[in-house]
């Protein structure tokens, strides 16, 4: 194509738009829309994610051993640990080891290493972490059959809970996303169509004087690719400014739960590029589909 | 060029089928000039719309170039209809653009550079009278100054053929009289041009005059041809053959 076509198809195009200004206008706002709702759903998952990893980050399962085994069993009984499927680290802690810690918490009020020196309450232990909190109940079951192991303590339950909602969280932003580009396509769709119905005599002259259906179409699809990459815009505009409001406040408005789960949202400066991009091509691919299904019909001459 | 070969066309309406053409056989060779008379609802408008794949033959084939239309590509019917220049009955042009606008735009279709395009709408205008209504919408134009429009555009692009249908039904014996000569100037540099009109006694005076080739049809068939006299016999006989009087206009 001649860039003076070129040139020209692009400004048909935006003459369309501007013909059809007041349903272009509201098929950006609808559009906008879906995709403030398409973000807010991807950074919700994603802020689901950061937690879980955070959780899982946090999984340390102890594993306390029976009183008065000699080395050689507690040594057994780590081996026997590490062969555990899905057990990625075993670090063992002496009863000293823990008293030491209990004192550095509590030496302001007292010092435990003396009081206990010749007779420490504590229980040898191996400190577990696992590949994946999501299966982390058969892993404490088989860490419990291990012979010499007393118990075995797992900060599970949080991570139970956030595995359950990341899992719900993350199919309902998948449904979400499929429900709002569907939402997206039709109404570009009815959009572009009602353009393309308005000109439909004008389409079937250009045919008769040998115009291409790529001829006719193009003007078509910069009306619908610029609609959707300008709400693209906006709604990158709205979801950026109101999300990073959002990191603000959580920052700085810290709650013990807020505390548990790692204290911060996914900062900005890591989504932004996610959000724009993704927005774009929400936009272009969108509002492509929409407009190719929607001039078919009228290019049969 | 042109050649139809057993060509019929039957419109299906919801009531009843209109036989539009009748086993038509026709030939127009390149470079020639053709009338096609005929009264209205002979089939003329039909006739063209099959050179320009706006209607497809119920029966029969139409060539162009060699080329079989009933058999070729959708994909390549854009670059056969860029090589006619068609003057429609109904004009249409396109309402929302200027004079100077319709008929740059059939130019751009066809890919023609825009200096091109800035040098020849003038020139293609002022050929039918125009060059001074360019800015002027279609509505702001009377019923005869569309038409020249018309006429401008199918010749802008420099096609190998033009196809005029009724061009001089709506314009005054004397414009009309300009329009065709205009065609036959076009013909002299050998472009094949079909015009179609009921206009007999125009038809007459220009095809004395040029040595033109007059084609009447009737009754969706060919009644006369004068490059084939015995055309006219063979249509006689099927008509009385068929209990009716042979009638032409
Ligand atoms: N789209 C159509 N549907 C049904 N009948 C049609 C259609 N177009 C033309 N006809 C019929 O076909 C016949 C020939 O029409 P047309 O080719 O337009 O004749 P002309 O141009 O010589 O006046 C007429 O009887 C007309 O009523
Ligand atoms: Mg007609």
């Amino acid at each position: 194509m001649r860039f003076s076509s070129f040139a020209y198809l692009v400004g048909q195009g935006l003459h369309n738009m501007r013909a059809n200004r007041l349903m272009t206008f509201a098929s950006m706002g609808v559009q906008t829309v879906c995709m403030i709702l398409v973000g807010a759903a991807l950074l919700f998952s994603m802020n689901i994610d950061a937690m879980v990893d955070y959780i899982g980050e946090q999984n340390e399962s102890y594993v306390y051993l029976v009183d008065g085994l000699s080395d050689e069993q507690i040594t057994a009984a780590g081996e026997a640990i590490k062969a555990v499927p899905g057990v990625v680290e075993v670090t063992y802690i002496s009863p000293t080891d823990v008293l030491t810690e209990f004192d550095d918490m509590l030496s302001s009020y007292t010092n435990l290493t003396d009081t206990f020196s010749s007779d420490n309450p504590f229980h040898s232990m191996y400190k577990v972490v696992v590949d994946d909190v999501a299966n982390i109940d058969p892993i404490i079951e088989d860490l419990s059959m291990i012979e010499n192991v007393e118990s075995v303590s797992a900060t599970r339950e949080l991570s139970k809970l956030f595995v359950s909602v990341q899992t719900v969280v993350n199919y309902i932003s998948y449904g979400l996303v499929a429900v709002l580009a569907l939402v997206s396509i039709v109404v570009i769709n009815n959009t572009i169509r009602l353009t393309v119905f308005a000109r439909r005599k004008e389409i079937g002259i250009m045919k008769l004087v040998g115009a291409t259906n790529g001829f006719i179409r193009f003007p078509f699809f910069v009306e619908g690719v610029t609609s959707g990459l300008i709400s693209a815009a906006a709604s990158s505009g709205v979801v950026c400014g109101a999300y990073y409001a959002l990191y603000r406040f959580y920052l700085e408005n810290p709650t013990t739960l807020s505390n548990l789960l790692g204290g911060t949202l996914v900062p900005l400066e890591e989504v932004w590029y996610y959000i724009v991009l993704g927005f774009v091509a929400f936009g272009f691919v969108m509002c492509g589909i929409g407009t190719a299904t929607s001039i078919r019909k009228h290019l049969n001459v | 060029m042109i050649q139809f070969e057993h060509v019929s066309k039957v419109y299906e309406t919801q009531s009843d089928e209109n036989v539009a053409l009748e086993d038509i056989n026709i030939q127009i060779e390149e470079g020639e000039f053709v009338f096609i008379l005929g009264h209205s609802g002979a089939g003329k408008s039909t006739f063209l719309k099959l050179m320009l794949m706006e209607e497809k033959p119920t029966k029969g084939k139409v060539f162009i170039n060699g080329q079989d239309l009933t058999r070729l590509r959708r994909r390549k019917v854009p670059y056969m209809r860029r090589q006619m220049g068609v003057v429609f009955q109904d004009f249409r042009l396109i309402p929302t653009m200027t004079v100077y606008e319709n008929v740059a735009f059939a130019m751009r279709v066809t890919n023609i550079s825009s200096k091109t395009i800035k040098n020849r709408v003038p020139f293609a205008l002022s050929l039918v009278g125009l060059e001074d209504k360019m800015d002027r919408l279609p509505d702001e134009l009377s019923g005869g100054e569309q038409q020249r429009v018309a006429v401008a555009r199918a010749l802008a692009h420099g096609p190998k053929l033009i196809i005029a249908d009724e061009p001089t039904g709506n314009i005054d014996p004397e414009m009309s009289m300009d329009i065709m000569q205009l065609f036959e100037a076009i013909n002299k540099v050998h472009i094949t041009v079909v015009v179609v009109t009921h206009e007999h006694e125009l038809v007459q005076k220009l095809a004395q005059k040029y040595n033109n080739r007059v084609i009447t049809l009737a009754h969706g068939q060919v009644a006369s041809d004068t490059s084939h006299p015995e055309v006219a016999e063979m249509y006689e006989a099927r008509m009385r053959e068929m209990g009716m009087e042979p009638t032409y206009l």
